[in-house]
């Protein structure tokens, strides 16, 4: 086995812990020093609303979708959007190569009961140009169910500026199944301005959703 | 933009701005099934992965644009290169530098590939200028590739002075496609890939260097990219070339002394035990970076991992040097080489990232665990020939400090001495 993002052999094996639980057997597929040039969050002191890195208060960010009526989304998300991580995301979305997707698998939470993984889709012209939808990828080691669908926009989310960004109109249509998960759990790859996930908690809520929703990302 | 002899997925093309000269291009299949596999028709490799929405995609050329199953590759005719000035460069070459640019130019003449075999610091570049002044007379085209961008930016200014009345290209990742349609590119060699049947002379320097000697994809770019005549450069060429050389089927010329004639200091080996590196230098470095110290030279110290330079650069500004450490992801990395080669420090933690390409007047070298894996033995004849390369102190020391003999060591000190052995040519 090797790394899928530096193509070194990969030298880590199963522990006798990992071995003996009762959790799915997960090796990492991306190297330890590829690994470690991305920075982790704490969840400790991340902004509770939104797990911005070292903002253990509710953020400015997180106070304004709450004066706007929506409930938080209590986001959690892995690692820092800085420049390796840049690189990372214009090598897997930007060029599409598809073999990184199972990069951070290892590190996404364990299923358990009750939740349901929802992915955040992309848009039908997207998927039809890169051949994958890449949070699909990211999130494929989780059961995901797919409830949302995006309708295609003029212009991707990656090449607007913030306030356009936010003033992105609504493109999550859900369909629920008959009994859904008393919580759902949002994946993207991306938080940044948080349009896109309160759009799909708004589309959730608007099909009749009653649970818990939260989100969890990659990157925030 | 030019877009002369370029191969282009339609991603590309798509953002090639004259319209027009896209229609000209020739589609061919971007992947060809080759004895049951697909074989991507740029890169030349096998190792297409599936796309979940169907299809697949090359993941050896995927940086470059992806080339998808079923996709065209769109190939732009080449034609004559205008017309380039005459060498401008005024210095005057060696007996031997001379004897073995006429060699390679008889060997382009005869349509047959060219390997310079000459050690480091023999000054292969200079040698370069008359067969590429020969070359760019018949209007042909040149390309200079390095499998390293470090090499590239390097040549690039020394091609342009010495060729002024002549555009240069240069290609190399993170910058735009060249604009002009020029007789002379300066490219690394990933840039091949988007060239067909381009160029007349291909002039391959560090032909043994990574990423070039490790990714089959790079040689078979540049073996595509050119219609004409390969030159290969190195100072420690791959046995399959040696050979090649040895029964007549490519064209050699050897060089067995540097521009200054002194011999390559050859290696010393000090055997010692080495169990607590990076954390402890052993006894043996200490005393022979005093000697270092003592004969006023600065040194340049070799290490097997990246992640021994920070602590062992550490260690030494702790004792008293003014030390730093580069590797390859090292941001100030150009920075820190150019304050080394200006004498802001007295020594330098590296990789063997600066194993090739640095020139360091009165520099000793010092090679931490030469038997480490990492090191074979083109690697640390490389390392050594950072040492005397100056005509001032042609007798800098080289010191390979090991726990074992390598094989590698072996080979390496063999080659040394063997080239030192050759007769000077008059």
């Amino acid at each position: 086995m090797r790394c899928v993002n530096c193509q070194r052999p990969l030298t880590q094996d199963f522990t006798l812990t990992a071995l003996l639980s009762a959790q799915p057997l997960r090796l990492p597929r991306l190297g330890v020093r590829c690994e470690a040039t991305f920075t982790r969050i704490d969840t400790h002191t991340a902004c509770p609303g939104c797990g911005r890195a070292e903002s253990p208060q509710l953020c400015a960010d997180c106070r304004r979708w709450q004066a706007q009526g929506l409930p938080l989304l209590h986001h959690r998300a892995l690692f820092r959007y800085d420049a390796p991580m840049r690189l990372f995301i214009q090598q897997y979305k930007g060029q599409g190569n598809y073999a990184l997707h199972q990069a951070f698998w290892h590190l996404l939470p364990q299923p358990a009961r009750g939740i349901a993984w929802v992915p955040v889709t992309s848009e039908p012209h997207h998927l039809q140009q890169r051949g994958f939808d890449p949070v699909l990828g990211l999130f494929a080691g989780l059961p995901l169910q797919l409830w949302l669908t995006k309708a295609d926009t003029p212009l991707p989310q990656a090449q607007k500026k913030r306030e356009a960004r936010l003033a992105t109109p609504q493109s999550f249509t859900a369909t629920l199944p008959r009994h859904p998960a008393a919580t759902v759990v949002l994946l993207d790859d991306l938080y940044t301005t948080g349009r896109t996930l309160y759009h799909a908690q708004t589309a959730l809520r608007a099909a009749g959703y009653r649970g818990t929703i939260r989100s969890f990302s990659l990157i925030r | 933009m030019t877009i002369l002899g370029m191969q282009l997925t339609a991603h590309e093309c798509a953002t090639v701005a004259d319209k027009a000269s896209v229609a000209q291009a020739t589609a061919v299949a971007a992947a060809r099934l080759v004895r049951g596999r697909w074989q991507c028709q740029r890169c030349g490799q096998r190792a297409f992965a599936p796309l979940p929405a169907g299809g697949g995609y090359c993941t050896a050329c995927v940086g470059m644009s992806r080339v998808e199953l079923g996709a065209k590759l769109w190939r732009f005719p080449s034609g004559p290169a205008p017309l380039g000035g005459p060498l401008t460069w005024h210095g005057t070459l060696t007996a031997a530098q001379a004897a073995g640019a006429q060699a390679a130019i008889e060997s382009f003449a005869a349509g047959r590939d060219h390997l310079f075999w000459a050690v480091t610091g023999a000054g292969k570049t200079e040698m370069l200028f008359p067969l590429i002044a020969a070359s760019l007379a018949q209007q042909q085209r040149v390309a200079v590739v390095s499998p390293r961008i470090d090499v590239v930016l390097e040549l690039a200014p020394r091609l342009q002075a010495a060729f002024i009345g002549t555009p240069v290209a240069v290609a190399y990742g993170g910058v735009p496609w060249p604009v002009r349609d020029a007789p002379l590119t300066v490219a690394t060699t990933h840039q091949m890939l988007r060239y067909f049947q381009h160029f007349d002379l291909m002039i391959i320097d560090e032909v043994d260097a990574f990423p070039f000697s490790q990714t089959p994809m790079l040689a078979h770019a540049c073996q595509q990219a050119v219609r004409g005549v390969t030159v290969y450069l190195s100072a420690t060429p791959p046995r399959a070339l040696q050979r090649a050389a040895a029964r007549g089927a490519i064209g050699v010329s050897t060089l067995a002394r540097r521009f200054h004639g002194a011999p390559l200091p050859v290696p010393v080996v000090w055997r010692a035990k080495l169990p607590h590196l990076p954390h402890a230098l052993p006894p043996i470095v200490w005393r022979l970076l005093a000697r270092v110290q003592a004969s006023g030279r600065r040194c340049l110290l070799f290490v097997p991992d990246t992640r021994w330079v920070a602590p062992l650069a550490a260690q030494l500004q702790a004792n008293g040097w003014t030390a730093t450490g580069v590797h390859a992801s090292d941001p100030a990395r150009l920075a820190k080489v150019a304050a080394f080669r200006q004498g802001q420090y007295d020594c330098l933690v590296t990789t063997t990232i600066l194993e090739r390409g640095v020139t360091i007047p009165r520099c000793a070298v010092l090679v931490l665990a030469a038997d480490n894996a990492q090191f074979n033995w083109a690697a640390l004849v490389q390392m050594a020939g950072r040492a005397g390369r100056a005509a001032a102190s042609p007798d800098d020391p080289v010191w390979f400090i090991a726990q074992h003999w390598s094989w590698a060591m072996v080979v390496a000190r063999h080659e040394i001495r063997v080239m030192n052995a050759q007769p000077v040519t008059a």
